[in-house]
């Protein structure tokens, strides 16, 4: 009976949803603070936010992929990616010299607590998220070689 | 039932309100699901160290469920947390999360200057070593505090935050009280430094327990101070945060509060480093003495780490082999004198991580690159003058180097050999003293070789072969493990791995740890079903563990969000 109630509770709901981008400032990984929805507006951009963390290898992986193909996908689609940390702090120092060492050019937030994973009822990473116009657009949950492809074939109708 | 029922009409019917209003476009909502649940089966072929069989607990299908909603609308949100734990935990979850209930319930005024809650709230200051509250499902960790919190930035460089409250336990909160305040100054913007990134923080949180101990020689409050820098200058960076806690009851067992020793504490912590592309290295030092903190005194030391105040992580390397995960180092902030050979007053310790690519194009690098992961950490007993009897007590030296307590020596080699072909090779080398991690008997060493090997199908389609083997000279001795992936395209995963412990002394209890099962995800969904056995022992986040029994079985797991 009470699986019931709450399955019925959790149906009714997600015919209701609609997403905006949280509300919330964090951390850059220069120090700086930055308020999402100030930072991240350009008008019909698509903002990537990809959550990954130094200790979870497909994450890298992705971020990997997509650093290497993003270029090219930029002469078709306006946007950029952003990559969330969601290091604590016991990883959160090595968040940099991976960064720096892997060469990626993406701008780097740190969610240490985890205040915008929790937001958005992230359960694992990889957790990719398309933002355009403050709204989300697109989720894409997991990441398995090739997922890179769906995500750009994705962007393009977005 | 009755609260469950409450509970969902007034959901619904605010939802319903809500609904409308949605329509409108001014209320915006959004929320998450997740539900694991275990179905635990008798096995007679997996035989603990005395030879019985792992049996079923007396409810055998177990959920944890969790149901979280929220609205905003202009300046302000709510939210509200249900879960359900139903018919109890999972096994070995803290106790206290018993049936279904509203768990966490927040309301949020935010704008660029201010923002206050009342309600259930996270929060962390500096590296959380006085101060953390945050939800890991995992471990069954969900401290948050039940009050309020004002976050003020009067300018763009300064930020200031207090918070009081009650924590929370299961579902109900503790009654002591905690709170605190925390600063954060960005000084680089202030004198407007062009090539450095500076900033300084400062916090103070206090906790207020009354005892029920008579004549104690301690305060109810417990006040605790710490300040941090950080500084970046071009490819270097340099933090450090020190943490001070005022005299207070030394709890060496859980639940005794020894009102003969009372002592502060503190926590020193180091970090530097250097990196460029292609390179990058890192060290960190800590030093952590009598630091561990719990909203109650009692609570320190809990299994479940329920009432936990602060988060102490284990700066040691987090791997991703099965057989590297057995013999894992937990911090040791805390005061033991039981016997000559088991006195320590904290912990002391170091590590060091190096990074290095190897061009594309070299020698070593190949057509598609090399890359070398290196990583060394050494963590002892924090050393000193120990008084074993009574009245007990101890003085520590600074550099107090005790008994060796972990080690972990290791390499990871990562080599694209094409597009489609990728290898992973490492090697670990781990030192692990029982008596001091686990207040066990023996030392451990280690020697593990693993390697891996992803090869792409398709742009879809690929699979991953894992291979680990772990040599040691204690306990239940040697390992070897194996694992496929099979990614059959984008939505669908497969896997099947086992985990031989053949080098056990026992015979009977030379287990296999076998393991099936598939995940399959669209957008924000991933559904997750295993079948296979659980190797006991600890469960371990950003090294706060939690200890899980042998078990068998199928488990189920959930995720979405809306």
């Amino acid at each position: 009976m009470k699986k019931l109630t709450l399955l019925f509770f959790f149906t009714a709901t997600t015919i209701f949803a609609q997403n905006s981008l949280p509300d919330l400032s964090l951390t850059t990984i220069d120090g700086k603070t930055v308020i999402l929805k100030n930072e991240f507006n350009e008008k019909d951009k698509l903002y990537i936010f990809s959550f990954w963390a130094t200790w979870c290898a497909p994450c890298i992986n992705e971020l990997d992929e997509l650093n290497d193909i993003q270029e090219d996908w930029k002469k078709e689609a306006n946007f950029e990616i952003i990559a969330v940390s969601t290091d604590d702090s016991r990883t959160q120092k090595r968040v940099k010299p991976l960064i720096n060492g892997k060469g990626w050019s993406y701008r780097i937030l740190l969610d240490t607590n985890q205040d915008f994973k929790r937001a958005l009822s992230i359960v694992n990473i990889p957790y990719t998220i398309v933002v355009k116009n403050n709204k989300i657009v697109h989720i894409q949950n997991g990441y398995v070689p090739g997922s890179e492809i769906e995500l750009f074939e994705k962007l393009k109708t977005l | 039932m009755k609260k469950i029922n409450q509970l969902l009409i007034i959901s619904l019917l605010s939802l319903s309100t809500f609904a409308q209003e949605i329509e409108k476009e001014k209320i915006n909502f959004n929320g998450g699901f997740e539900s694991n649940s275990q179905w635990y089966l008798n096995d007679n072929g997996l035989r603990d160290e005395f030879d019985n069989p792992t049996m079923q607990p007396e409810q055998p299908l177990r959920s944890n469920s969790y149901l979280f909603l929220n609205f905003k609308y202009k300046k302000w949100s709510a939210g509200i947390q249900g879960e359900s734990y139903m018919e109890n935990a999972l096994l070995n979850l803290n106790p206290k999360y018993d049936g279904a209930n509203v768990a966490t319930y927040f309301l949020q005024y935010r704008n660029d200057k201010i923002d206050v809650t009342a309600g259930y709230f996270y929060e962390q200051f500096g590296s959380g070593l006085l101060f953390r509250s945050w939800e890991d499902r995992a471990l069954g960790i969900n401290n948050a505090l039940r009050g309020g919190r004002v976050i003020f930035k009067p300018t763009k460089y300064i930020t200031l935050k207090s918070i009081y409250g009650n924590q929370r336990t299961g579902f109900d909160v503790t009654k002591s009280v905690v709170y605190g305040a925390d600063t954060e100054i960005i000084l680089s913007d202030i004198f407007r430094l062009e090539t450095y990134d500076v900033s300084l923080g400062l916090t103070f949180v206090a906790r207020d327990e009354k005892t029920d101990i008579v004549n104690p020689n301690f305060d109810d409050v417990t006040n605790a101070f710490a300040a941090r820098i950080n500084v970046n200058h071009d490819s270097f960076y340099l933090s450090s945060e020190f943490n001070y806690k005022t005299e207070d009851a030394v709890v060496q067992t859980p639940g005794i509060i020894d009102n003969n020793l009372i002592k502060p504490g503190n926590a020193l912590l180091l970090n530097l480093g250097y990196s460029k592309k292609g390179f990058g290295i890192d060290a960190s030092f800590r030093r952590l003495e009598n630091m561990s903190f719990f909203s109650e005194r009692a609570a320190k030391g809990n299994t479940f780490n329920d009432k936990i105040m602060n988060f102490i992580p284990s700066l040691t390397k987090q791997h991703h082999y099965n057989l590297a995960n057995i013999y894992v180092y937990q911090p040791q902030p805390n005061v033991s004198i039981a016997d000559v050979n088991f006195v320590k007053a904290g912990e002391i310790g170091a590590q060091i991580d190096v990074f290095y690519d190897f061009k594309k194009g070299s020698k070593i690098g190949g057509k598609y690159g090399t890359k070398v992961a290196l990583n060394a950490s050494n963590w002892n007993a924090l050393g000193g003058t120990f008084y074993l009897f009574t009245p007990q007590d101890y003085t520590t030296d600074f550099f107090g180097f005790g008994k060796r307590m972990y080690a972990d020596y290791n390499i990871e080699i990562t080599k694209k050999w094409s597009p489609k072909l990728q290898s992973i090779f490492s090697y670990i080398n781990q030192y692990y003293n029982k008596k001091f991690i686990e207040d066990a008997i023996g030392e451990v060493n280690t020697n593990i070789v693993a390697a891996e090997a992803t090869y792409k199908f398709t742009s879809t389609q690929s699979i991953r072969v894992m291979g680990e083997h772990m040599w040691a000279d204690y306990d239940k001795k040697n390992w070897a493990g194996a694992t496929v992936e099979f990614n059959i395209n984008s939505k669908f995963s497969m896997y099947v791995s086992d985990l031989y412990n053949y080098g056990n002394d026992l015979e009977y209890a030379q287990n296999h740890y076998y393991n099936v099962g598939g995940a399959f995800r669209k957008k924000s969904t991933r559904i997750a079903l295993n079948y296979g056995r659980q190797r006991g022992g600890l469960v371990c986040v950003g090294g706060v563990c939690r200890f899980v029994p042998e078990s068998s079985g199928v488990s189920l797991s959930l995720n979405t969000s809306f």
